[in-house]
C-alpha cells in the first residue's frame, strides 16, 4: 500500500513549472471555443468521471471500503437536482449544492451501521442500497416521476454557450474535487483512513474514532459523486432511474481507479483519462459491442495492472514525468 | 390465502437454486460471483433455443445446459479466475462483474433485446386440489429443485471430491497439506456453480420470459438469498430462497405490486445490518 505524492512536472524548476501549469489551464480554457461540439461533449463526460472516481478513490482507495454501489450518490444529486428545478423552480446553482448535501447527508445516514458491515458484506450491502433506491424511486410516481423518467428546465443558451457551460461546471467541480483528495491525503484525517484501510483494529487502538472517520469519508465520497450526478441531471434535461443508477457506471468507475491507482491524487484522473478517450475511440466506432469491449477491458486490468498505472509507470520512462515521492504510510501494528 | 402459500413454495424452488450456487462459490472461494445472473440468462437462452430448433422438452434439457455450463465454469476459473483468487474483494468481484458484460454484450448482440418464451404444450394445465390451483410446471420445477437440492448435499457428503470441496472450504492449507489439488477443487466448484446457475436458468425459461436484461434482476435476487441463508452456507440458500419468496408474494399482497422488489433489498439490508451471519447460519467468517 504505497502512497504517492504526484507533482506534475515536478522535476522542472518552479517558473517553468509555472508556465506548463499556465499552458495547461489555457488549452483547458480554449476546447470549449476551438473543438467540435462532440469533443466538447466527451471532454466534460471526462471531467464527471474524474469527479466520480476521486469521490470513490476516497472511500474505496484510502479508506478502503470498495463502495461498489457509490453510483447511488450520483442517482440521488440527479434526482434532488431534478425536482428541487422541475418541481420547486429552483436556481440551479442552489439546486446543485442541496443535492450534494442531500447525497452526503445520506451517506452519513446510512455509513453508521452500513459501514459495520466488512469486505465483501460491505460491498454487497452498497449493491443491494443502489437497487432499493432505484426501485423507490422507480415507484414514487408523484415525485419523482417513477419509470418514465423526469424532465427538467431546458437552459435558455444557445448551443455553442450550453456545452461551453456545462464544460466548465464539470471542469470547476473535477479541479476542486482533486485539490480536496490532495489535501486530504496529507491531512490528518487522511492519515486517519489509510490507517483504517491498513488495520481497523490498530486504528482504532491508536485512539481514531473508526466508525466517525469511515462515514465523514463516506459522506465526502457521496458529496462529490452527487454534485456530478446534479450536473449531469441538467445537463441532460432528462433522466430516468435506470440511466441515473447504473451499476454499469459504478464498474466504469472501478474499472478506472483500478487502472489508475487506487490510493493516489493523480491515478484516478489518469485511469479517466486513459478509459474515457481510449474507450470514445474504439466504441465510437462499435457502439453495440461497447459492453464487452468494457468487460474485456475490466478483466485485463485486473489480471495484469491490478496495482494500477501510477504503481506501474514509478522508474519507468514514463514515470520520470511525474516525480513520485513517499509518504510515509501508517505502518499497520503487529500484535 | 392459501393459493399464495402455493405460489411463493413454488417460486421458493428456484429461488432456491439461484442461490445455492451462488453460495457455494463464496463459501470456498470467498468470491462473490457477479456472473452468476449472466449464467443464469445464457443458460435460460440456451434451453430456448435448444426448444425452438430441436424441440426438446425444457425439463429435458436441464441435463443439456448442466452439462454445458460445467464445462464452461470449470474453463472460465481454470483460466481466468483461478489467477485472482485470494486477492481483495474489489478485484474478484469486479473480474467477475467483466464476464458479465461480456455475456450481455454478447446476449444482445446476437439475439437482440426481444422477449422470448418457451411454452411446452401443458403450459396451461394444472392440477385443482379444492380451491388451490397447483400448475403441472411449477410443481416439476419445485420436484426438479428438491431433486437437485438433495443430490447435491448427497455429493458432498458421500462422494470424494465433494468432501475435498468441503475441506477446502473448511481450511485451504490443511486440504493442500493432506494433498487435495486446490486448483481443481477451485475449477470443479467453478463448474458446479454454473450447472447449478445453469439448472435455475432453464426453470426461469419455463416459467419467465427470456431477454438479455433478466440477468441484473436474478444477480440481485442470488445477492438477498445468499444473504438470508448466511453468505457461504449453500443449503441455508434453500431457506434464503423459501423466505424471499414468502416475502414477495406476501409483500406485493400488502403493499402492493410495485413494492415486490423493495420487500426483498429493505430484508436484505436489515438481515446484513444486524444479523450478517444469516438467519440459519453462525458466525464463521473472520470478517463478519
Amino acid at each position: 500500500m504505497m502512497a504517492t505524492r504526484l507533482t506534475f512536472l515536478g522535476k522542472i524548476s518552479r517558473p517553468l513549472r509555472l508556465i506548463a501549469y499556465a499552458a495547461l489551464a489555457i488549452l483547458l480554457g480554449l476546447i470549449p471555443f476551438t473543438a467540435d461540439g462532440y469533443w466538447v461533449r466527451v471532454c466534460t463526460n471526462f471531467f464527471m468521471f474524474v469527479i466520480m472516481v476521486e469521490g470513490v478513490n476516497i472511500i474505496s482507495g484510502y479508506t478502503g471500503y470498495a463502495a461498489l454501489g457509490n453510483v447511488v450518490f450520483f442517482g440521488i444529486g440527479a434526482y434532488v437536482t431534478a425536482i428541487l428545478m422541475s418541481t420547486f423552480g429552483l436556481d440551479f446553482f442552489i439546486a446543485l449544492i442541496l443535492a450534494g448535501i442531500v447525497a452526503g447527508a445520506f451517506a452519513f445516514g446510512l455509513g453508521m451501521p452500513i459501514l459495520r458491515t466488512k469486505g465483501h458484506y460491505f460491498v454487497m450491502a452498497t449493491i443491494g442500497l443502489n437497487e432499493l433506491v432505484k426501485q423507490v424511486v422507480s415507484n414514487l410516481d408523484s415525485l419523482t416521476g417513477g419509470g418514465k423518467g423526469i424532465s427538467l428546465p431546458i437552459p435558455s443558451m444557445p448551443p455553442r454557450i450550453n456545452y461551453a457551460f456545462f464544460y466548465f461546471v464539470m471542469l470547476a467541480i473535477a479541479i476542486i474535487c482533486v485539490f480536496v483528495v490532495y489535501r486530504l491525503s496529507k491531512s490528518k484525517f487522511g492519515y486517519g483512513i489509510r490507517c483504517i484501510k491498513a488495520n481497523e483494529q490498530a486504528a482504532g487502538v491508536m485512539g481514531i474514532n473508526t466508525t466517525m472517520y469511515k462515514a465523514l469519508a463516506w459522506t465526502l465520497s457521496a458529496f462529490f459523486t452527487g454534485l456530478a450526478g446534479g450536473v449531469y441531471a441538467y445537463w441532460q434535461t432528462f433522466i430516468e432511474p435506470p440511466v441515473v443508477f447504473d451499476v454499469v457506471f459504478a464498474i466504469k468507475m472501478f474499472l478506472m481507479l483500478l487502472l489508475g491507482g487506487q490510493g493516489t491524487v493523480l491515478g484516478p484522473v489518469i485511469g479517466t483519462f486513459v478509459v474515457e478517450f481510449l474507450g470514445e475511440l474504439i466504441w465510437g466506432h462499435a457502439a453495440d459491442l461497447q459492453l464487452g469491449i468494457l468487460g474485456t477491458l475490466v478483466i485485463v486490468v485486473v489480471l495484469f495492472v491490478p496495482q494500477g498505472l501510477v504503481e506501474v509507470t514509478r522508474n519507468k520512462t514514463i514515470g520520470r514525468i511525474f516525480s513520485t515521492r513517499r509518504v510515509k504510510e501508517p505502518q499497520p501494528v503487529e500484535f | 390465502m392459501l393459493q399464495q402459500l402455493v405460489n411463493a413454495l413454488l417460486l421458493g424452488g428456484i429461488y432456491a437454486l439461484v442461490g445455492v450456487g451462488f453460495s457455494l462459490i463464496y463459501g470456498v472461494m470467498n468470491i462473490i460471483n457477479l456472473a452468476h445472473g449472466a449464467l443464469i440468462m445464457l443458460a435460460a437462452y440456451t434451453t430456448f433455443w435448444v426448444f425452438q430448433l430441436y424441440g426438446v422438452d425444457p425439463f429435458a434439457s436441464i441435463v443439456i445446459s448442466m452439462a454445458l455450463f460445467f464445462v464452461i465454469g470449470f474453463i472460465l476459473q481454470k483460466y481466468i479466475v483461478n489467477r485472482v483468487v485470494g486477492q481483495n474483494v474489489l478485484m474478484t468481484m469486479v473480474l467477475t462483474y467483466g464476464f458479465e458484460l461480456i455475456a450481455v454484450n454478447f446476449a444482445l448482440y446476437f439475439w437482440h433485446a426481444d422477449y422470448r418464451a418457451v411454452n411446452p404444450t401443458y403450459a396451461g394445465t394444472g392440477l385443482e386440489i379444492g380451491d388451490v390451483v397447483v400448475p403441472y410446471i411449477k410443481l416439476g420445477i419445485l420436484t426438479v429443485a428438491i431433486v437437485l437440492t438433495s443430490l447435491l448435499y448427497l455429493f458432498m457428503t458421500r462422494t470424494k471430491i465433494g468432501n475435498a470441496i468441503q475441506a477446502t472450504s473448511l481450511n485451504k492449507d490443511a486440504a493442500q497439506l493432506v494433498g487435495i489439488d486446490i486448483q481443481y477443487i477451485y475449477s470443479f466448484t467453478y463448474g458446479l456453480s454454473a450447472a447449478l446457475a445453469a439448472a435455475a436458468g432453464t426453470l426461469i425459461a419455463i416459467v419467465y420470459t427470456v431477454t438479455p436484461s433478466m440477468e441484473g434482476g436474478f444477480l440481485g435476487k442470488a445477492f438477498v438469498i445468499a444473504i438470508l441463508g448466511g453468505l457461504g452456507n449453500s443449503l441455508g440458500a434453500i431457506v434464503g430462497g423459501v423466505v424471499l419468496a414468502l416475502a414477495e408474494t406476501f409483500g406485493v399482497v400488502v403493499f402492493g405490486a410495485a413494492y415486490q422488489q423493495i420487500v426483498g433489498y429493505v430484508i436484505f439490508l436489515l438481515v446484513l445490518i444486524v444479523r450478517p451471519c444469516g438467519l440459519v447460519g453462525r458466525r464463521f467468517f473472520s470478517e463478519l
